[in-house]
């Protein structure tokens, strides 16, 4: 049994996900420039700005996971987050090196 | 030997084992190590179907026990009560369901592969894996595709993801075996399959496919394809998942997007949620088996919009409104709910640096 056409309930859920995601397309900036921040302390070569690259390495690779499945968590006490970032790093499949920036981020 | 001897000997062990429990519970105590967490959610939801009233709590736990530097044990069940009266507005009655969703043992190889054993997840799309825990899903309706590819499967997985050489993209994989089990409420099939995909951080935008075969009964085979994208310039989320499969399962789509209005300083712990989907039965011979027939879905189109408020991260007021669209049954569905997020420590958390 077949419904052919589209029901004028689901063409206004279609719209409402198109007309955000073309907000999203107009919006979204055509070339990434690096933040100053980081490209500072990446030529700095003391200790304390190495401190800040890997803490702002940190925040970008959360930024760019954490909130992808969920709502962003919040930071949880470092032995609890050990076993977190482990789980999250089995079941959403980060990679290595993200997994040792986040947690070196989160337990700050 | 005398007995004071035997004795003294014993008792000496005895301190001796206690001093090094003792030391040992101590190291524990004061070294980083990760330890045993327990979490899951709570929920309550009340669904209103045609007159049809039914209030379902639910509670799931999470176990996840880690040992040494690349070991981690999860064990998940979950239970849901759900009472309310029949279609019509007619007697009330009352069904519980429980389940060990999955039981794994996972062990991190190296950068490229972590190993599973055990009960876990079919590793296929997005929603079962990712989505699917009523404190994560952005409406409580599950899309029409999800009874085709969820399940659980009894046996080994290997995944991983890591960088894809010098380029700015992360590839993952997994790919899995399963064993056919009967038992009624672990009951897994015969099946393999598996999924990848490729992440590019800078834009959040991830696509997949998936793919299983069954390898008992009808031996029929699934496809699937997925995208995430999240773009940085606004709070919004879209997903979309793609499923056809051969035999007489069918195949569907749906398209959500999650627009979290975080610019707006009065409104921004709200979240309006918008989802639409088709679902095309499988053409059968109308002479098939009764098994068969029954298992063909109708056609189907559906369209859900909700309204989240995020209280905290892990507490939220969900309600949502669908309305379906099938031959002969176009019914609406209201959702309101209450969803819960928890995490325990369960042993000393230590403090931050
Ligand atoms: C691919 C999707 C996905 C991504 C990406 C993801 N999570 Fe999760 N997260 C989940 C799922 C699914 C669960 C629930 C697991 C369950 O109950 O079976 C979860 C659960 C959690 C929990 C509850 C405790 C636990 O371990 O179950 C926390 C905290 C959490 N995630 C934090 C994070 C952090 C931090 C990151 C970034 C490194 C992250 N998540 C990235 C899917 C994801």
């Amino acid at each position: 049994m077949k419904v052919r056409t589209l029901n004028s309930l689901v063409l206004v859920a279609f719209a409402m996900i198109g007309l955000a995601v073309a907000s999203a397309w107009a919006t979204t900036p055509k070339k990434s420039t690096p933040a100053p921040a980081v490209a500072a302390a990446a030529t700095s070569s003391s200790g304390a700005a190495q401190d800040d690259t890997m803490r702002l390495e940190g925040e970008k690779r959360f930024r760019a996971n954490c909130a992808r499945c969920h709502a962003a968590p919040p930071k949880f006490p470092p032995r609890m987050m050990g076993t977190i970032v482990r789980h999250m790093r089995v079941r959403s499949l980060i990679t290595d090196e993200e997994m040792r920036l986040i947690l070196r981020y989160m337990t700050e | 030997m005398d007995n004071t001897l035997k004795f003294a000997r014993t008792k000496a062990t005895g301190v001796l084992l206690l001093g090094l429990l003792l030391s040992s519970a101590v190291m524990y105590c004061q070294s980083e190590a990760p330890i045993p967490v327990m979490t899951g959610s709570v929920g309550y939801f009340t669904k209103v179907t045609e007159g049809q009233v039914q209030n379902i709590p639910s509670i799931d736990s999470l176990l996840l026990v880690p040992i040494g530097d690349k070991w981690l044990i999860e064990a998940k069940s979950d239970f849901s009560h759900t009472w309310g009266n029949q279609q019509g507005g007619g007697e009330y009655g009352s069904s519980s369901s429980y389940g060990l969703a999955y039981a794994q043992v996972d062990y991190i190889a190296n950068r490229y592969m972590t190993v599973v054993a055990g009960r876990f997840i079919q590793p296929f799309g997005i929603y079962t894996e990712r989505l699917a825990p009523n404190w994560i899903r952005s409406l409580q309706a599950t899309p029409l595709t999800v009874p085709i590819t969820s399940g659980s499967a009894l046996g080994g997985m290997l995944r991983g993801g890591f960088p894809l050489g010098t380029t700015k993209i992360n590839f993952d994989y997994a790919v899995y075996f399963s064993a056919n089990n009967t038992n009624h409420i672990l009951a897994t099939d015969r099946s393999t399959g598996g999924r990848i995909g490729f992440f590019v951080p800078a834009l959040r935008l991830e696509v997949g496919a998936s793919f299983e075969q069954l390898l008992q009964e009808d031996r029929s085979h699934y496809v699937g394809g997925h995208l995430v994208w999240q773009p940085y310039s606004v709070p919004l989320t879209v997903r979309a998942e793609v499923v056809r499969s051969s035999g007489f399962y069918g195949n569907g789509y749906w398209i959500e997007g999650a627009y979290r209005l975080s610019q707006v300083p009065q409104l921004r712990r709200l979240e309006l949620v918008g989802r639409a989907q088709q679902f095309f039965a499988a053409r059968v011979s109308p002479t098939a088996s009764s098994d068969v027939l029954d298992s063909v879905g109708k056609d189907t189109n559906q369209a859900d919009f909700g309204i989240n408020y995020y209280l905290r991260s892990d507490l939220r007021i969900a309600t949502s409104y669908g309305r379906h669209f099938s031959l002969n049954d176009n019914s609406n569905q209201w959702v309101v709910g209450l969803t819960y997020r928890f995490v325990m420590p369960l042993g000393p958390k230590g403090s931050p640096r």
